[in-house]
């Protein structure tokens, strides 16, 4: 595949993007009473859907590097859930229930390393021992939904926390995360694409005997690309929290499907980073219409209006499902010396 | 060490490792029961962490599970949900497909039975006949609505390559959310003060004959076994069942002989989420009498993933496995009412389970180093 081939293959698939999203709202607004366009689609809708597009952006990001090194990281999920609570439980050590700024910018960095630490075990599981991916990427999410809640029981008494404090906003009312995220996308596209740090990143998960045969180190490369996807992740949990300004952790806990998401965001994206994010953009936005529905007065069921994205994701999958894995994700990679 | 003898050493390692990568099913067993005792131990491990006394809490797991002929009771009847529901993953991974959403297809039958009972029930006279017409009426609903629902992706998957893990996710979200809309709304029953649907009539019961427990019926026992043997001789004697174990094995072995690969997977989606459904009724008669908002009914269609692995996709093995999970979570419910130790503790050591069932190099290397279990069993 060439380069003008990839180029233009991304422009359709950003083109049907837009157009999945407007025909999907559109029709849900035309039938929804004749309410004018212009009410639903307000700065506040924008803000409120980047707030949301932002978790799911970062695990993306962290997810298409990892599969791009040729190491399927389906624990995205479980690691989101790690960052969230362990960014809550930091905010309610260090401040109370009254924690400052400071201390919810404490709580992203510790979340983050914290699910960095966790994610070294991991890549070891999967790298050193050759872990089955699928199922071990299973298991972090079955260890987050069962010690996220247990933690928060022994911390709090309860499965949720207290409310904390979410992050102040600065211009334009947009939170700093965002743009935190922004900066964080353009960075993986050009590390991605521009730096050898990415042409070692696809080769190994294209053709890791050539990497080999040039020198470089397969796993040292793979190890990098799992455990910065796991920090991502981690830190899209955090923001998560950050926003919201308390841990859920009945049910699926808060974050609720949104590294699962995250995958199919960076499918969509075709494993561009720009991609993926304007794809988390799309779901972040659909995430967000029950509350645009309530305040122009359409009277459908939040319940159901809040199934979109997942309805979305089945969509988005089916039409798009033959995306073009790297050659070598999922296979271990050992070394012929 | 010179290099001929480092070289041979090598080649002495590799011929041990290609045999342990041939598993056998005594070390399938092996790794199932050290990935379990391991998972316990770090939950003790944890449970002293937190400032509890780990053997006051491994006394209540064994206290909580099978301690009493009530405890017993509870365990089966966990057991026979985990069973039910592990062998539809068992049937789906074997095949190769990851059929996830086995909650999902568990929760849209359970609601398909109860719907349908309480819409046909006034049409029929009351008594113990036209009860037993009703359940074989929803378990059938449930069976049906539980394959189509697990077809869905299957068609996705074979003819547009949609991913299954992450539809079959998504499409547990949307069932949890969409029956328990349902349950609040449409069919829910307004003099009811909890969120559930309408109770089934009284006629449509199970008899309880061997425990005295009003939740286990000694016909869902009985039907559990036989699905179990059903499906473990569909998978073992018949040629859609060789078939179907072969596509999950060597996709291209299974093209070559003339399998179809993309209806085997719709297939198996579809009988995958049979079985699935199949349990959902089981729960919405023998145990719920109704059915409440799905999002608090408890997770056994994911721990059947677990359930599944543990018993390497084997249906029969799903027995053990599943009947070790509903020990869990009637130590669970025990634990819940009897402890401080926080319930979650059990969903994590779940995790655990499944994480040390996805890496049996890990055993490999400690059997190896230690010398334990032997390298040729």
């Amino acid at each position: 595949m060439s380069v003008v081939d990839a180029v233009d293959r991304r422009r359709i698939r950003l083109v049907g993007l837009a157009l999945v999203a407007s025909i999907a709202i559109g029709t849900v607004v035309s039938v929804g009473l004749d309410v004018a366009l212009e009410r639903i689609f307000t700065v506040g809708f924008l803000t409120r859907s980047l707030e949301m597009a932002t978790p799911i952006a970062l695990a993306a990001v962290g997810g298409l590097y990892a599969e791009k090194s040729g190491v399927f990281n389906i624990g995205l999920e479980g690691f989101m859930i790690f960052g969230a609570f362990s960014a809550a439980a930091t905010m309610y050590l260090l401040g109370g229930t009254s924690p400052t700024q400071g201390h919810v910018w404490i709580a992203i960095v510790t979340a983050m390393l914290v699910t960095l630490l966790l994610t070294v075990v991991f890549a070891v599981l999967l790298i050193r021992y050759k872990a089955d991916q699928i199922v071990a990427g299973l298991a972090v999410w079955f260890l987050g939904l069962g010690f996220a809640p247990f933690t928060a029981a022994v911390i709090w008494g309860s499965r949720s926390s207290p409310g904390l404090a979410s992050i102040d906003t600065i211009a334009f009312g947009q939170s700093p995360l965002v743009l935190l995220t922004v900066v964080v996308v353009l960075a993986a596209w050009v590390v991605l694409y521009r730096t050898r740090y990415g042409y070692w990143i696809q080769a190994a998960g294209e053709n890791p005997e050539a990497l080999d045969t040039a020198g470089v180190d397969v796993n040292r490369v793979r190890y990098a690309a799992v455990i910065f996807s796991g920090a991502m992740a981690g830190l899209g949990g955090a923001v998560l929290l950050a926003h919201a300004g308390n841990f859920v952790g009945t049910g699926e806990t808060m974050v609720d499907g949104r590294g699962w998401i995250g995958i199919v965001a960076y499918l969509f994206g075709n494993y561009n980073p720009i991609g993926a994010a304007a794809a988390a953009l799309l779901f972040g936005a659909l995430d967000m219409l029950n509350v645009q529905f309530q305040t122009v007065g359409i009277d459908a069921p939040a319940r159901l209006v809040n199934l979109l994205p997942y309805a979305a994701v089945i969509v988005v999958l089916s039409a798009w499902g033959k995306t073009r894995m790297p050659a070598s994700v999922g296979e271990p990679y050992e070394s012929e010396e | 060490m010179t290099d001929d003898r480092e070289g041979r050493v090598r080649a002495m390692v590799d011929r041990a490792a290609s045999r342990m990568l041939d598993a056998t099913v005594l070390e399938r067993i092996g790794i199932a029961i050290a990935s379990t005792l391991l998972a316990l131990l770090i939950g003790l491990g944890i449970v002293a962490a937190a400032g509890h006394n780990p053997f006051r809490f491994a006394y209540q797991l064994i206290v909580g599970s099978f301690g009493s002929e009530r405890a017993v009771a509870r365990t089966l009847r966990y057991s026979v949900l985990f069973v039910l529901a592990g062998v539809a993953v068992a049937v789906a991974f074997r095949a190769g497909v990851f059929n996830i959403g086995v909650q999902g297809q568990f929760v849209v039958g359970g609601f398909a039975t109860v719907v349908t009972i309480v819409r046909v029930a006034p049409h029929l006279p009351n008594g113990t006949g036209s009860g037993i017409v009703l359940m074989l009426i929803g378990t059938i609903a449930a069976i049906v609505a539980g394959g189509l629902y697990a077809a869905l992706p299957g068609v996705l998957k074979a003819y547009s390559g949609a991913n299954e893990i992450i539809t079959t996710i998504m499409l547990n979200f949307i069932a949890i959310g969409a029956v328990g809309w349902l349950v609040a709304g449409r069919f829910g029953d307004p003099e009811a003060t909890a969120t559930r649907t309408e109770r089934l009539p009284e006629h449509v019961e199970l008899p309880s004959v061997v425990f005295d427990d009003p939740n286990l019926s000694i016909v869902g026992i009985l039907l559990t076994v036989a699905v179990v043997v059903l499906v473990a001789a569909v998978m073992a004697r018949t040629s859609f069942g060789y078939d179907m174990v072969t596509s999950g094995y060597q996709e291209t072995a299974a093209t070559y002989s003339g399998v179809d690969a993309r209806r085997m997977i719709v297939s198996t989606m579809t009988l995958s989420g049979m079985v699935a459904g199949l349990g959902g009724a089981v729960f919405a008669i023998m145990i719920q009498g109704y059915f409440t908002d799905p999002s608090g009914i408890g997770n056994y269609g994911f721990d059947a993933i677990a359930v599944s692995l543990l018993a390497a996709n084997n249906p029969v093995g799903v027995v053990p496995a599943g009947l070790l999970f509903g020990g869990l979570e009637s130590a669970g419910s025990h634990i819940q009412i009897n402890s401080d130790v926080p319930v979650q503790l059990i969903d994590g050591i779940v995790g655990l389970v499944v994480l040390f069932v996805a890496v049996p190099e890990l055993f490999r290397i400690v059997a190896r180093r230690t010398g334990l279990g032997g390298d040729d069993e």
